[in-house]
């Protein structure tokens, strides 16, 4: 287990193996590489959580609970990152906020997973 | 900033692993060709830093801002 502080939820303790690693970190983020993803209450919308920063936290979801039809093709540098070898492996998910009671997704800023392996990288689509 | 000079077909590198070649000048336009291992994730810079400006603009949400989006969505 690890332990870690976070300023919205205090104190948390994780298992290793659902710790998440950014080798690249997040766009703007390029040092926090560890985080790990939280339910909260009973909606499919999570946290991800910075381990090494308790400030650093985004709003996620899948992109297919906004825009039905949401797909992306990963190209080869990408599938390299995130060591995917199975399609299966594949997650995505959307950097949601709040703006004047709206909500918006970057949508073009996906971050994508291997489940299997818990490697995190943010694509930049064009 | 180093500043160097290039004819179309010329190349720079940076460090051992990165080659950047310019393949050809039209007007006002250059197309750069860009050799470098997997890891190094290469952007044009106008979306990299559009999205680098939403990350900022959403690393900082509060659980009332969490609330709000999700009544937004029901």
């Amino acid at each position: 287990m690890i332990q870690f502080e976070t300023s919205r939820f205090g104190k948390l303790e994780v298992a290793e193996d659902k710790v998440i690693q950014f080798p690249a970190g997040l766009l703007g983020f390029p040092r926090v590489k560890r985080y790990v993803l939280l339910d909260y209450e009973d909606t499919p919308i999570k946290w991800l959580q910075a381990i090494d920063d308790p400030d650093v936290a985004f709003i996620v979801m899948e992109p297919r609970m906004l825009v039905q039809d949401y797909t992306i093709s990963l190209d080869a540098t990408t599938r390299q990152a995130l060591l995917l070898d199975a399609e299966e492996d594949l997650a995505i998910l959307a950097i949601v906020r709040v703006e004047k009671g709206q909500v918006l997704a970057n949508l073009k800023g996906p971050l994508l997973f291997n489940s299997r392996l818990k490697i995190g990288i943010q694509a930049v689509l064009e | 900033m180093l500043v160097l000079t290039r004819k179309s077909g010329e190349a720079i590198n940076v460090g051992d692993e990165v080659t950047v070649t310019v393949l050809e000048i039209r007007g006002n336009q250059v197309r750069l060709g860009i050799q470098a291992p997997l890891n190094i994730i290469i952007h044009r810079r106008e979306l990299y830093e559009k999205i680098r400006a939403e990350n900022l603009m959403s690393s900082g949400l509060s659980v009332d801002d969490f609330k709000k989006i999700r009544e937004r969505l029901k």
